[in-house]
């Protein structure tokens, strides 16, 4: 086993939707104490920094903005981010209160072409997700996360080189309660290295044996099994905004990561979609819903994002916005059509595709069709409009039952009463149709020409007695 | 190297510079109607180009004038869009026309605007076989626009307008007026890019025969 651990030093911070300028710091509480636990870029000038107290960042610049941490946010996050990760293993979990995900890499090595190859994917994969990250690798969990902590991003591949590389790092780096590693310095102790050097029964007589039992997964002795995390089938994703956003430009950049979390979830899964609903929520009112529909099976983020902005651009907020929610039920097979090198045909269908994604986009789903024939002696229903879902070989049978039909005008218009009948060339076309329905239809078709030199398709509907243009023959 | 080498050389370098004998060469497509390719510089309609088509009035065979290029191109797998028609393209027709009904895609847009908007970004995007757009722009940029993105691509753009718009200018690089005749549908190029306006008849048997006829 090789464990990748990502640490998130900013994880509070880098969940909320904006980049304040100005100072602003995420706070926790323990009783009466509160303090600061991640900070801005802004509070860095104004000598704030994590682990102070309330009290004496705002003693330091009274500005300060101070927003409580959600630890609900905080796991949603996580989850997505797990979901992500699962590109890359299928070994994959977290702990949403210490910001640490860890991804088991042993197996994906030669797949990715080596650890090198393989961080530098990770990290510029992640870079889209907007999160400042650390990265440790160990042969165990918890030395994984203790060298993300302390950014020693080489980390450790061999157990035998475990040790050598925990002992210099300080205690506080362990993972135990406050209340040990206070225990632990208050003997002396400084560096890793003076802990694992213990007997392991004097270390559990003075500190427990959960302590020991830490210590004895960090290095390796006690087998350390994780369950691990498996995203749900269904893709849900909720952001709140803290403060309700009224324009789309707000909304792009969680909905950028959003798209990201989802391609990772997608990739790992080796899937795609072709549906996807967004759903902007009001306050007390209904949300307004966008609905993604893609011709050919999709996960590219770049591509979702710019079709939801043409969906977004010319959709009307009824309200502001105070939450994003992103569902994907439904997934497909992306078809191999991606990796065929030399054969460009596929290609080319997945740009057409696309196109034709752009255009649903900003005209509507309705807007762009494709036509078919349906088996019906009346003109007017003899064809129909063929829905993308729909195969295609339902419309191919259709053509050859048709063949040997009559000649149909180019265009066909809604049957309009004619007060002045025109000119008629040859024989009529008798329709009669319809009269199992109860929608009967009897008529007798003409060519006709006008003296201006257009050629019309009309009818004489028996039962109404009544002349009708019908087509054009263009 | 001796001066007319030189020239000959330079002339061959530099696409700027053009020797008035030679013809330019003309990417065009049959247009199915010989009498009609003799009159086009590239014996065909022009790829690449906006082709201007200004019936007098509907039904009188401009569909039936384009029907031959766009069957050749459903044959060879590519793509045709027609954007933003005046009525509906008659399923049971395209068939019987030869253009299978997976390769036609109907543009149904609301605002002329939008249909331009189609009809560019299909054209830049370089894979459709042709595009069918029914515009009353008036707006030279917007004709610009359009001939641009027809140049960027290889496929047939046909635009139809009403038969006002003759009269003004327009970018196109091809522009005909047609009218019905007795004797078949005229066709007056007012505009030929690399040739020379000129009037032709197609004969009436673009048009359908009445069923009788056939009988006979």
């Amino acid at each position: 086993m090789l464990w990748l651990s990502i640490y998130f030093p900013q994880f509070a911070l880098d969940i909320r939707p904006s980049r304040e300028s100005t100072p602003l710091a995420i706070t926790d509480k323990h009783g009466s104490r509160r303090w600061l636990i991640a900070c801005n870029v802004a509070c860095q000038s104004a000598g704030i920094h994590r682990g102070m107290d309330v009290t004496g960042a705002l003693a330091r610049d009274p500005t300060l903005k101070l927003v409580e941490r959600s630890k609900s946010s905080e796991r949603q996050a996580m989850k997505a981010c797990g979901a992500w990760a699962e590109q890359y293993s299928n070994s994959v979990f977290f702990d949403p209160s210490r910001w640490m995900l860890w991804i088991e890499i042993g197996a994906s090595l030669t797949y990715f072409g080596g650890l090198d190859a393989l961080v530098r994917n990770i990290d510029e994969n992640i870079e889209s997700l907007g999160y400042s990250v650390r990265f440790g690798v160990a042969p165990t969990v918890e030395a994984a996360a203790i060298f993300a902590v302390a950014a020693q991003t080489g980390g450790v591949q061999h157990k035998s080189k475990l040790i050598d590389a925990l002992s210099p790092l300080p205690i506080r780096l362990l993972n135990a309660s406050p209340d040990t590693i206070e225990a632990l310095k208050s003997v002396g102790w400084q560096r890793i290295g003076e802990i694992l050097a213990l007997p392991r029964d004097q270390l559990s007589r003075r500190f427990g044996p959960e302590f020991t039992l830490y210590i004895e997964k960090l290095v390796g002795a006690h087998p350390d099994p994780r369950e691990p995390y498996r995203a749900p089938t269904t893709y849900r994703r909720r952001f709140d905004f803290a403060d309700p956003i009224h324009n789309v430009e707000a909304m792009l950049f969680p909905l950028r990561r959003m798209l990201s979390e989802l391609q990772g979830f997608l990739r790992g899964r080796d899937t795609a979609l072709q549906r996807l609903t967004l759903e902007l929520r009001h306050h007390k009112q209904q949300p307004t819903l966008i609905e993604l529909r893609t011709t050919a099976p999709q996960r590219d983020s770049g591509r979702l994002l710019a079709l939801l902005r043409e969906q977004l651009d010319r959709t009307l907020l009824p309200a502001d916005i105070t939450e994003l929610a992103l569902t994907v039920d439904q997934f497909v097979a992306l078809g191999d059509t991606q990796l065929d090198l030399f054969n460009t045909t596929p290609k080319r269908e997945n740009d057409w595709a696309d196109l034709l994604d752009k255009l649903r986009a900003r005209l509507g789903d309705n807007a762009v069709k494709r036509l078919g024939l349906s088996n019906d002696h009346r003109p007017e229903k003899a064809w129909c409009v063929v829905h993308q879902d729909q195969p295609e070989d339902s419309v191919a049978s259709a053509l050859n039952t048709h063949d040997d039909e009559p000649e149909r005008p180019f265009w066909l218009l809604d049957p309009t009463p004619l007060l002045q009948l025109p000119r008629l060339l040859g024989k009529p076309e008798r329709i009669e149709a319809g009269w199992w329905t109860g929608d009967e239809c009897r008529r007798d078709y003409y060519i006709a020409e006008t003296s201006e030199g257009s050629r019309w398709w009309l009818y004489r509907d028996a039962k109404k007695q009544q002349w009708f243009l019908h087509g054009l023959w263009s | 190297m001796s001066r007319a080498t030189a020239l000959d050389q330079l002339l061959r370098s530099s696409p700027q510079l053009w020797n008035s004998r030679q013809v330019a060469e003309v990417r065009a497509r049959d247009t199915g109607f010989s009498s009609l390719n003799s009159l086009l510089p590239g014996q065909g309609w022009p790829l690449g180009a906006l082709i201007e088509l200004l019936p007098k009035r509907e039904g009188i065979g401009e569909m039936r004038l384009v029907l031959p290029a766009l069957k050749k191109l459903c044959q060879e797998a590519r793509d045709i869009v027609f954007v933003r028609p005046p009525h509906l393209p008659y399923p049971p027709a395209l068939a019987k026309a030869g253009l299978p009904l997976n390769r036609i895609v109907w543009i149904d847009a609301t605002s002329d605007e939008d249909a331009r908007w189609v009809a560019e970004q299909t054209l830049r995007q370089g894979l459709v076989g042709a595009v069918l757009l029914w515009s009353d722009c008036t707006k030279d940029i917007s004709l610009r626009r359009l001939q641009l993105a027809a140049r960027e691509s290889d496929a047939l753009s046909f635009l139809y307008r009403s038969p006002q718009a003759a009269t003004a200018a327009s970018p196109a690089a091809l522009r005909m007026t047609l009218s019905p005749l007795p004797a078949g549908l005229q066709i007056e190029l007012l505009k030929v890019q690399g040739g020379r306006p000129a009037r032709i008849t197609l004969p009436p048997n673009l048009l359908p025969k009445p069923p009788s006829s056939e009988a006979a």
